[in-house]
């Protein structure tokens, strides 16, 4: 399988180590001879110097036997031409491209209809505004992900102290909890992702993955001590397109949102485009400017900024100076484990989204989405169960499942089912893995699916 | 300043205007009045002063016409197109003085509507009719009529519309600007027709329905009767006459949009909400004023002060009550109206509600910034940044209008006019209202300002039409520095 990756930017970048692991053949595209030089020092993949939106690169490239091409260069007209040159020469050729422009937001349907007929846009900044949009919305909330069209959500939330659940194991938890069904999947304990089985305590400390369904989330939040409180003032600092979007999506919601720009052109783009916000013309790290700004009356922070130095500090000022809570953008993955050593807890990351997003459209066969946790020690896989996999149709108890990997839920036509031991899965149910790296070769045979990329 | 090309125009402009007293002359010979010879004499001179201007300057082409040129023939076609106007009234009985003649004549073109007539009733039809006529014709402004109909002004129509729409943020309907000239006098023209339809229904006579007409879609104010709108003591009257003042109160570029399909444009525009909220909250104020002291019943109360209201507000100027007898409090809120006039790109006068809107904007921005320095915070009007620019002239407008009214105030109190008359008299000139307040009330006239007085009002009539920098900009000197 080949797939033409045009543009060696971090994306770009990343994608194809990815898939240059799982052995594909991966050609590079990119007109800047420094950034094909550092994919060829690291990569095993192919590169080629010029630009992708060129029929003539695409040719050299070997368009026509290439199953794939992902456009994710930095500009959006790139992508979108090197999309329509892919669909002249090379029509079967399927094509993602990553558009940020939010002008292109009503015109995705219709760019996927006719020319350059592109089978996936990819806008990680929608996915990233979601992303918080729901951490805000979840009290507690470090990490949040979506199943079956959002009715089923995952959530990992810190387990403090006064939680009556610390300290106890997961098998007693029923008597403690009474009727309330909560589904522990996954426990980050230090550095380390442990998928529970029944004998094992949870700890203060730990930070607590679990299943739940959309209607019972707040129910099942209570057990740990989160309660609802809702946010009605929230401060953006960075005024880039996450946090333009952002704040577009805050005063829809009514929040009263003020968003620090550095930049004064930027900053006068932001004014004439929002409505209710106030932009505020300065450095997110400027103490005064957040004291003059009542940064003690915040119900949350987001630092949205290009630099995650900046994010860092200005996040942990601003919870210092009084602010509620904050969400930093971080892109290194590199910073991931260091994040609760220095106090921050939500955490989001473009570039995590949008790998998370490509890889699952790239990914063929019955596995309907991924999502990466914790950096991505591991993975929640939503996958068809076929008829002749060995799981279906007898209880989950008897299938010898592997260690680091569990089924966290079963969808059954509209039917969302937390499972326990007993339950049964269905030929053509949508069921929901948690599982470490190392176990997910493992599920593929128990699926008997093929995971590609894996 | 090629004046040579400046005059050509001017005379062709005059030739065709003295085509357009056909008009009141065939009313005057179906009446058989005594209008004729005076329309027939002054039609004479004014065609044969244009054509011989115009053949006297001809050039050999059409040229690219500059800033400075438009605005030196919209201000110099302006005053000659007033002053050759002003010769029906001249060459009749019951104008003592060319000044006379000349303040009916620019008070009709600048559609203010004060009159120095006493007994208007006593007029000839022709003449008032001529008299109705021309408000018409000022009111959406003769350039823009002469450059949607006549071709070769097509080249520089784009300076002399802006010389003559001077409105803060020009709306071009079309791209080429005789089509938006023409778009925007077919509008005029159609609604004319429909106020004119539902007078007639009402039970008035042709002959006054289309007089009114004329003089309510400019918002203008002449009437044919001495009493104003109070002559037909008529709750349909006055709510066909509420109802179109209000209209033409109201952006012409919405009428073509609403014309166009789209319902929603009056709500859609700020300006337009500001306006008509504006009008609504003044006139339940009035009306709650006036209920008990005035009117004993609260419809009544309604009924008038909403007429009043609207009248003033739009800058057209009809009375169907005395508020010279109203509470203090009402007769303030009509004075600040005075100011305040309809909507940019209307027919009205006065400052705009466009321009009151920016200026409270601006105001409430100062504020905003001593509570957040950092704030970025642009001036919006319906989602949009007002450019800087816009800002600056505008805030120039206010401040000019403002310091031109206290001048001219002084100056006619000079001559001798009391301190309520001056005052209101200046600000129903500039604001191309009509009746003022004292010796200049709704059932009063001008006849008694001396003369000085009138030619400082025929002034301030002039630049309130053309909103102010078209006509002062000529008496500066730079302007006519080479």
């Amino acid at each position: 399988m080949k797939i033409i990756i045009v543009g060696a930017g971090e994306v770009g970048f990343h994608i194809a180590s990815h898939l240059a692991l799982e052995n594909k053949d991966v050609v590079l595209l990119d007109k800047d001879p420094d950034a094909i030089r550092r994919v060829s020092d690291h990569l095993d993949v192919q590169v080629v110097t010029g630009s992708g939106s060129s029929p003539v690169v695409l040719e050299e490239a070997g368009i026509q036997d290439a199953e794939i091409i992902l456009a994710v260069t930095n500009s959006d007209e790139t992508n979108l031409v090197a999309c329509l040159v892919a669909d002249i020469i090379s029509p079967s050729t399927k094509k993602l491209a990553r558009i940020r422009n939010a002008d292109f937001d009503n015109y995705h349907e219709i760019l996927r209809e006719q020319a350059p007929h592109i089978d996936t846009i990819i806008n990680p900044d929608i996915e990233v505004v979601k992303t918080i949009h729901r951490m805000m919305s979840v009290p507690g909330a470090v990490d949040i992900g979506e199943f079956a069209d959002g009715r089923l959500k995952f959530v990992g939330v810190n387990l403090e102290d006064d939680s009556k659940l610390a300290g106890s194991r997961l098998m007693d938890l029923p008597a403690i909890i009474g009727n309330a069904r909560l589904l522990i999947a996954a426990v980050v304990r230090g550095d380390e992702l442990i998928i529970p089985r029944g004998g094992d305590r949870l700890q203060s400390g730990d930070l607590v993955y679990f299943i739940s369904e959309e209607d019972k989330l707040i129910d099942t939040l209570s057990l740990f001590n989160k309660y609802d409180q809702p946010l009605k003032r929230a401060l953006i600092v960075g005024g880039g397109r996450i946090g333009f979007r952002l704040a577009r999506l805050l005063e829809e919601h009514s929040i009263y949102c003020k968003i620090i720009e550095r930049n004064p052109d930027r900053c006068t783009y932001l004014a004439e485009r929002l409505n209710k916000s106030i932009v505020l013309c300065g450095d997110g790290s400027d103490q005064e400017l957040l004291s003059e700004e009542n940064i003690q009356d915040m119900d949350i922070v987001i630092t949205l900024t290009q630099d995650e130095e900046t994010n860092i500090l200005a996040s942990l000022l601003a919870k210092r100076m009084g602010a509620r809570k904050a969400i930093t953008r971080i892109s290194k993955f590199s910073y991931f484990p260091l994040t609760d050593a220095i106090g921050i807890e939500q955490v989001v990351s473009p570039r995590l989204s949008a790998i998370n997003t490509i890889l699952q459209h790239i990914r063929k066969g019955k596995v309907l989405s991924a999502i990466s946790i914790k950096g991505e020690q591991a993975e929640v896989i939503e996958a068809v169960a076929l008829e002749t996999s060995g799981i279906v149709e007898k209880p989950l108890r008897d299938i010898s499942f592997p260690k680091g990997a569990m089924v966290a839920g079963i969808i059954h036509g509209e039917m969302i089912i937390i499972p326990t031991g007993d339950s049964v899965i269905q030929p053509d149910d949508r069921v929901i893995i948690f599982a470490r790296k190392e176990a997910i070769s493992k599920i593929e045979k128990i699926l008997a699916v093929k995971l590609e990329y894996f | 300043m090629r004046w040579r090309y400046i005059l050509n125009i001017i005379g062709i402009l005059t030739f065709f205007f003295g085509l357009t007293m056909i008009l009141p002359l065939l009313v005057g010979l179906y009446y058989r009045d005594q209008s004729v010879i005076p329309l027939l004499k002054s039609m004479g001179i004014t065609v044969a002063a244009g054509l011989s201007t115009y053949f006297i300057f001809k050039s050999s082409k059409a040229e690219v016409i500059s800033q400075r040129e438009g605005m030196a023939i919209v201000a110099v076609g302006w005053t000659a197109v007033g002053l050759f106007g002003a010769l029906p009234f001249y060459f009749a009985s019951g104008f003592e003085s060319f000044v006379d003649a000349a303040f009916e004549s620019v008070s009709g073109f600048t559609t203010t509507g004060a009159s120095i007539l006493t007994h208007i009733e006593g007029v000839s039809k022709g003449l008032l009719f001529w008299r109705s006529l021309i408000q018409w014709l000022g009111g959406m402004g003769i350039i823009v009529l002469s450059v949607a109909i006549l071709p070769f002004l097509g080249v520089g129509g784009m300076q002399l519309y802006k010389a003559e729409v001077p409105s803060p943020v020009p709306d071009k309907l079309k791209p080429r600007i005789r089509d938006t000239a023409m778009i925007l006098w077919k509008v005029y023209a159609l609604i004319s027709l429909a106020q004119a339809v539902l007078l007639l229904l009402g039970g008035m006579s042709l002959y006054d329905a289309l007089c009114h007409t004329f003089t309510t879609m400019p918002t203008g104010g002449f009437s044919t009767k001495n009493a104003s709108i109070a002559h037909y003591d008529s709750v349909y009257f006055d709510g066909v006459f509420i109802f179109f003042m209000l209209m033409a109160g109201i952006n012409f570029s919405l009428h073509y949009q609403l014309l166009k399909g789209k319902p929603l444009a009056f709500w859609r525009d700020s300006e337009c909400r500001f306006f008509l909220g504006m009008v609504l909250f003044l006139t339940l104020v009035v009306s709650i004023n006036l209920y008990g002291p005035v009117y004993e019943t609260i419809g009544k109360a309604l009924r008038y002060g909403a007429f009043q209201v609207v009248s003033i507000i739009t800058t057209t100027g009809f009375a169907t009550a005395d508020y010279e007898k109203w509470p203090a409090m009402s007769q303030l809120i009509l004075l600040l109206c005075m100011f305040f006039g309809a909507s940019a790109g209307s027919t009205g006068g006065g400052m705009k509600c466009l321009r009151i809107m920016l200026c409270f904007k601006y105001c409430y921005r100062e504020l905003f910034s001593l509570i957040h320095p950092r704030a970025v915070s642009p001036i919006k009007i319906g989602g949009k940044t007002v450019p800087d620019d816009v800002m600056r002239s505008v805030v120039g407008f206010l401040a000019l209008y403002m310091g031109l009214f206290a001048v001219s105030t002084v100056a006619l109190a000079g001559l001798g006019v009391d301190f309520r008359t001056s005052f209101s008299a200046i600000a129903a000139s500039i604001g191309n209202i009509g009746p003022g307040f004292g010796l200049v009330g709704p059932v009063e006239n001008y006849a008694h300002i001396p003369y000085l007085g009138k030619w400082l009002l025929i002034w301030c009539m002039l630049l309130g039409r053309l909103e102010i920098f078209t006509v002062i900009i000529l008496v500066v000197p730079e302007f006519w520095r080479k």
